[in-house]
Formats: C-alpha cells, structure tokens, sequence
C-alpha cells in the first residue's frame, strides 16, 4: 500500500510533468497552484507520519543549503512572505535534505502563522564553527513562558510519543521537528526573540550532515571553461565546438542555397594555388561574421529595436492584406 | 530503506517553480514570444547579490550573445511560462536587452502571384 507521503510525491512528480508540457499555455498557473497544494498536503502527511514513526519519504540527492531551505519555503501556505537573506556555500547530505526540509517548514510554518499578514519571515544562514545556522525570524507576538515550556519539552525527548497528547486539533510542529531532530541529529531552538519581537527560531546542523556544494551541472562547467565574448573586439573563427553559453556549435552540412554551387567548381581550377576551404571553415567564418553583427547590435541595442520593431510592423501589415 | 523505494523512478525537483518564482504572476502584456532574443546588459556586472541561483545562471548564459528564450528554457529545464517570468522580472530591472525577433521575410503577395500565372497561362497554355 502507498504511503499518503509517498502519493504526494508521486503526484507531484506528474505535477512537473504536466508543467514541462504545458510550459506556454496559460494554465501553468493552475498547475503551479496544484503544486504548491500538493506540497503542503504532502508535508503535512510526511508530518503525520514522523509522530508515527513512518516513512519520510525518499531520499533525496545532495542540495545546497539555500535550496533545501527554498524547498521548505515551498510547502507552507503563505511563502511569498518568507525571504531568504543570506547564504553560504555549503550543502545538506542527502539523508538530511528531506528531515531538515521538513522541520524547517514546520517552523516556517509557526513563522507566518502567529504574525500578521503584511510583515516577512527573514531567514539567516550563517557559518558557525560547529556547523551552520538556520535563523528564522519573524515578527509576530512571540511565545509566553508557558508556550515556551510547552515547545523546550516538545523539542527535547522527554516528549510523549504518537499525537494523542498533542490537543485537539493537534500542534504537530514542535513535536515533528523534535522527532526529526533526534533521529538525524540536528538541534533546534526557539527560546530567543527575534529583532522584531516575535521568535527567533535557530536551527543547528552539525558537520556530518553538511558536505560541499555539489557539482554544478554540466552546462554550466562548459560556460566555465570557455573564455567568455569579448562583445566589443572582432572575433577569431573558432575551433570550438561549443560557443561561450556551452551551445553545441552547428555545423552546416551543405553549402548554403543563397551560395552558388558553381564558385566552388569553376573557380577551383583558376585558384589551384589556394586549398579550397572546408566546410568546418566555412562555417566557422560564416559564424564569425554571424557574432560580428551581433555584436554590433549589441553595442547599440536602441536602434536595433527600433528598426526591427519597424520590420515587423511592415511584414505583418503586408500579411494582414 | 527498502528495495521497493530504492527503486521508485524519479523524484520530482526539490526547488518547486513556484518557488523559483516567488509566486510572480506572467504579466499581461507578455514581451516574450519563444524566439525573442536575450542578453545581459552591459552593465550586469553590478547585479544585486539576492538573485536566485536560477536568475544567475541565467544572466551567465545570457551573458555572451543573444540567446533566443527557448534556448534558455531548454538549458535551465524550467517550464517556458516559469522562465517567461523571470526574464521578464530581470528585464524590468534593467539586466536584460531583448530584442524582437527577426522579421519574417516578406511574403510575395498571392495576387501578383495569381496576375502572373493567369498572364503565363494566356500567353502558353
């Protein structure tokens, strides 16, 4: 049988799916919508399920920090209000990604939910020598003594297990992110107060569950290696392969129809001295001249527009008539 | 963790796109067609710190040349309306240069076209 997590991964699996398809068309709100519903509902069943020692889902691969704490971000109602204000360089392992993520949403979750609608919920990533922090800060009321107790206890282990002490309806939050804490091995504290008054909640993780960022992906180590343009200086004709964005450099395989055939056939005899150039050349020199007017353009953006705005305006004039 | 999960296909991305895009909206007016061209402004070196990784890399590939959107799409795998929106929101901030796309080249109009069939054919036919 499938887990009510592992459901809401599956569909939000199809959930992507559906947004890579219908990228263009105007129901991608919808489905960014969808989304985000379906995030938070699978946070709260991956909630239900860590009370009750469950699954928590599948692993995930290595994430940098500011992502997991972006994929916390994503699976509270009110996200637009949270804003990340610094990061670090450092990433989650990937057992961690999901617990941490999970924990820091609930908190955020606390975050937005006992303050007003108009003020944010910053977020703080700071190294420290044990680990990195997660500071969360909002701007709400604050948590009395009581409310404090009540949190210390849930977050430490002296907390009853299941959610039958957790009223009615039951405030899962501390009790998840207690739960998580213990079984991964991360600390977190809601004690203190933030600047602004409300709690400031800090999450600890220790070394062992951070490692380096992980490898970029593969475009962006050939944007790396490949010297980017100069836009103002001409040009060489480039052996490369790729061009400076890591694009595949196309290869034409036949002359161009606006050449004539013929200049290469009838002038060959006359020009035996000079080798006749191959078609890589010929592309490459074509190419060259191609990022020669760009880059002219480029240099003058304004006009440019402008004259091609005109272009348009004839050819669809004409197309009209 | 069991054998069964091990073997689930796939997972779907950890940074959800509505994330990506703050929840932004596309505008209205959309200036973005799939073949409008993109590059980063000259002056891009003075972005901001707080751009997305998403937007950075980004104004990286956009850096060297015009780029047409579907490219981008293709290249930061991002659904076409999530990318429309933030170019759309670098644009506004002035990182980005769009231009439109070429122009079509100028269709011969089927009248002249027809006169001149209709005049061969009188002659010839």
């Amino acid at each position: 049988m499938r887990t009510l997590q592992g459901l809401a991964a599956e569909q939000q699996l199809a959930i992507s799916k559906l947004q890579s398809k219908y990228g263009e068309s105007v129901i991608l709100q919808d489905l960014l919508e969808i989304d985000h519903m379906n995030s938070q509902f699978g946070r709260r069943a991956q909630s239900i399920a860590v009370l009750c020692e469950g699954w928590l889902g599948r692993q995930r691969d290595v994430a940098s920090v500011y992502d997991v704490v972006r994929s916390a971000q994503g699976r509270i109602r009110h996200f637009q209000r949270v804003e990340i204000l610094s990061q670090v360089d450092f990433a989650v392992t990937n057992r961690a990604v999901e617990p941490v993520a999970l924990a820091l949403a609930e908190l955020l979750d606390n975050a937005t939910s006992y303050s007003a609608p108009e003020t944010s919920v910053e977020i703080n990533v700071r190294a420290v020598p044990k680990g990195i922090c997660i500071v969360v800060d909002d701007a709400g009321v604050g948590m009395n003594e009581e409310e404090k107790a009540r949190a210390a206890k849930l977050l430490s282990s002296e907390r009853a297990s299941g959610v039958s002490g957790l009223g009615n309806p039951p405030q899962f939050g501390f009790a998840v992110i207690g739960v998580l804490c213990e079984r991964y091995g991360f600390t977190v504290s809601v004690d203190s107060t933030s600047p602004y008054g409300g709690v400031r909640a800090v999450v600890l993780l220790p070394d062992e569950l951070l490692t380096s960022m992980p490898q970029p992906k593969e475009r962006a180590q050939t944007v790396s290696t490949v010297p980017s343009l100069n836009p103002s200086g001409p040009e060489p004709a480039a052996a490369a392969s790729t061009t400076a964005d890591g694009l595949p450099k196309r290869r034409r395989r036949r002359a161009m129809a606006i050449v004539p055939p013929s200049s290469e056939t009838t002038g060959a005899p006359m020009t035996t001295g000079t080798p006749i150039r191959s078609e890589e050349e010929t592309a490459s020199i074509m190419g060259a001249f191609q990022r020669g007017t760009q880059s002219g353009r480029a240099a003058l953006p304004e006009p440019a527009g402008r004259t091609s705005n005109a272009h348009d305006a004839s050819s669809e004039g004409h197309e009209v008539s | 963790m069991t054998d069964s999960e091990r073997q689930e296909p796939e997972a779907a991305e950890l940074v959800r796109p509505y994330v990506i895009t703050n929840g932004r909206d596309l505008p209205d007016g959309d200036q973005f067609s799939l073949i409008t061209l993109v590059t980063a402004a000259a002056d891009h070196q003075q972005r901001p710190a707080r751009l997305s990784p998403e937007e950075q890399s980004l104004l990286e590939m956009c850096s060297g040349g015009y780029l047409s959107v579907a490219e981008i799409a293709g290249h930061l795998r991002l659904p076409m309306g999530v990318v429309k929106i933030l170019l759309n929101a670098l644009a506004e901030g002035g990182y980005l240069i769009t231009r439109a796309p070429v122009a079509r080249a100028r269709l011969v109009d089927e009248q002249i076209l027809q006169e001149v069939l209709d005049g061969l054919r009188a002659r010839f036919g």
